[in-house]
């Protein structure tokens, strides 16, 4: 029984694991991070999987999660730094390097919502991810009004920070 | 460029390059967390364990002897079975506000949720602080109302020391004692908790705001 859960949790997981990265890299600003971002994702949602019961889908189920550990449990650790680390250039390479991508608008878009605090990085991403203000306000704990609210300050906050 | 421009970038965004596979997630699944919650936990249980271990020596150590000549002993046992049960209300509690944690729970319960276990714990320590106060207090009013109190407790059995300058001193020291005591510890709880919260406190104000915005 535990085989069969675990098994339909890592085939959802790895189709679904697109979000994470996204989340991943709207709350921190290098790989070591990252990294560390998305295994504890995968633990609390590993963890919380037996209470998914299917009746959302399983990536509107995993958003929640998700983001939840992003603005509220996750701490960045001080890493310890490897020896070998020193040598490499690869120490805590900004996500610009990282991102390698050509795509110039992208960039600028990631690198302005991290201009933002916890909680409209979380408006943003799921205005971005098209979802409906009634999941918004579902996903948050606050009113739909709010969201709305919230979500025109935070475009336009985002707005002054892509078009200076 | 508009926002809706950005939101079509977003959308034609290539996939992760660096795909986790379906191996390494099972790994991830089975390494130990590091999120705020688990250390709240661990800290909370500490508490609980240091203030019980603090009160239990306190009273086990020898440090009970004068009192039993002055016939305390009984009040001291009856203050701490009282003390017994209201550790174990308190550790119930804990368990209770702990086990609302959930992350399946909406943003803003969740941050409530775990504001509520760390507050559990900080009237936990804020109830050990008066016990150790109005235990002193109370001791104190009864070993000045035996005759010869200061002297059988203090192992001074010597009539030219002026009993009225004794009691200052001896009051005097024990509120310096607790002073000291308090301030190290908020000092403690403030950098601890500072420091484990702060992200959490900000982005929860941040939401308790929004309710006030329409």
């Amino acid at each position: 029984m535990q085989n069969e859960l675990e098994i339909k949790f890592l085939n959802d997981f790895e189709k679904n694991q697109n979000i994470v990265h996204k989340i991943c890299r709207i709350y921190t600003t290098n790989q070591d991070e990252h990294n560390d971002l998305f295994q504890e994702i995968t633990i609390q949602v590993w963890t919380n999987y037996s209470k998914f019961r299917g009746e959302a889908k399983f990536s509107t189920w995993m958003y929640r999660v998700a983001l939840n550990t992003a603005i509220s449990l996750f701490r960045k650790s001080k890493r310890r730094i490897k020896t070998q680390d020193f040598s490499t250039v690869s120490y805590k390479i900004e996500y610009v390097d990282y991102d390698n991508t050509k795509d110039l608008q992208l960039n600028a878009l990631y690198k302005g919502i991290r201009g933002l605090n916890d909680i409209e990085k979380a408006l943003m991403f799921l205005y971005l991810e098209d979802k409906p203000y009634k999941e918004i306000a579902e996903t948050l704990g606050i009113t739909e009004v709010n969201a709305r609210v919230k979500m025109n300050r935070t475009k336009e906050k985002l707005k002054k920070i892509l078009n200076p | 460029m508009d926002l809706a421009n950005y939101k079509k970038v977003w959308k034609n965004q290539p996939e992760e390059k660096n795909k986790i596979s379906a191996l390494e997630i099972y790994k991830m699944t089975q390494s130990k967390s590091n999120s705020i919650v688990k250390w709240i936990f661990i800290i909370g249980l500490l508490e609980f364990v240091f203030w019980f271990a603090l009160n239990y020596l306190g009273t086990k150590n020898g440090a009970l002897e004068p009192y039993e000549k002055l016939n305390l002993i009984n009040f001291i046992d009856n203050f701490n079975y009282f003390h017994y049960v209201v550790v174990v209300l308190f550790l119930i509690l804990f368990y209770r506000n702990f086990s609302l944690i959930s992350t399946v729970d909406d943003t803003k319960t969740l941050m409530k949720n775990i504001l509520l276990v760390r507050k559990t714990v900080k009237w936990y320590v804020y109830y050990n602080l008066l016990n150790v106060v109005v235990f002193s207090i109370i001791l104190n009013i009864l070993i000045f109302n035996t005759p010869e109190g200061i002297n059988i407790l203090s192992g001074i059995d010597n009539e030219s020391f002026n009993q009225e300058h004794m009691m200052s001193v001896f009051i005097i020291a024990q509120i310096v004692v607790i002073a000291i005591m308090i301030l190290i510890l908020w000092l403690f709880y403030y950098l601890l908790y500072g420091i484990l919260l702060k992200k959490l406190n900000k982005n929860y104000k941040e939401l308790t705001k929004l309710n006030e915005i329409s």
